[in-house]
């Protein structure tokens, strides 16, 4: 099997479990509308926990497994890592979008106002930012190897913020709640809620490993462009 | 009586299914655009 058809290979497998996802995120949208109870304070506004939460705990994963990539590959110098750590980050900051739209959406009619700069929410805007940044670095840097160590390292300084933006909400005083799920007690959520919330993070999961997998196909093709454009 | 709050809802739905879905589409079209440079099938 040559490497274009192995990248082809990954974006039908990537294709179809996205579009499975996708067609999971419709039913999520019929759990969350029908199935779950609508909160006696907060309203249907409520009900945007069930994207905004799961967004919010997909992006961050894509952006753990950017740094954990990051790291490998300046240890281990294999290019599938840099590869795998450029795709989580796209995908990741889609998520991110995801988040930061949705937050200020739910956090209007709740706190009187769409954004505060209180500390969770100032270090995941600049989190988002700093991935941002790094899709903007591989995009200006054209030597493989190079782009490759300098975006790793971006990779694992994005690492390090992930635990204080969870722990942030414990740390400083925050208009943000504190997690109801993981946290060391068990989750504080009534039944319904908290199996709405864990389909829907399954769904994610499920739709940030079929985007990536398409998005790892497009890298395997780029480069094998990269190098057919340089020994021409 | 719990507020009523549902187009905050609805819009929060929407946003998420277009961000998702734009991505998901976008990403296919740099996958076809790739494979018609270098010249698949």
């Amino acid at each position: 099997m040559t490497t274009a058809d192995s990248a082809r290979a990954l974006v039908r497998r990537g294709t179809a479990v996205t579009v499975v996802a996708l067609l999971a995120l419709a039913g999520v949208y019929v759990l969350a509308l029908l199935y779950t109870p609508v909160e006696a304070r907060q309203g249907l506004a409520q009900k945007i926990f069930y994207l905004h939460v799961p967004a919010a705990w997909s992006a961050l994963l894509a952006f753990s497994l950017v740094g954990i990539c990051g790291g490998l590959y300046l240890w281990l110098n294999d290019r599938r890592l840099d590869r795998f750590a450029a795709s989580s980050a796209e995908v990741g900051v889609a998520f991110g979008v995801v988040m930061l739209t949705t937050g200020p959406i739910w956090a209007k009619p709740i706190w009187g106002t769409w954004w505060t700069w209180d500390a969770r929410l100032t270090l995941t805007l600049f989190l988002f930012f700093l991935f941002v940044g790094y899709l903007a670095l591989r995009a200006a840097l054209h030597d493989p190897s190079e782009r490759a160590r300098f975006s790793a390292v971006v990779g694992v300084l994005g690492l390090l913020l992930v635990p204080f933006i969870h722990l942030s909400v414990y740390l400083f005083r925050t208009l943000h709640p504190q997690p109801v799920v993981l946290k060391p007690s068990a989750p504080s959520l009534p039944p319904e809620m908290l199996r709405t919330l864990m389909v829907s993070a399954l769904v994610f999961v499920l739709l940030y490993a079929g985007l990536v997998t398409i998005r790892y196909g497009l890298a395997v093709m780029e480069e094998e462009r990269e190098e057919r454009f340089d020994a021409a | 009586m719990p507020p009523d709050n549902g187009g905050y809802m609805v819009a929060a739905y929407i946003v998420t299914a277009v961000i998702l879905v734009s991505y998901a589409v976008g990403l296919w079209r740099r996958v076809s655009r790739a494979l018609r440079q270098r010249g698949a099938p």
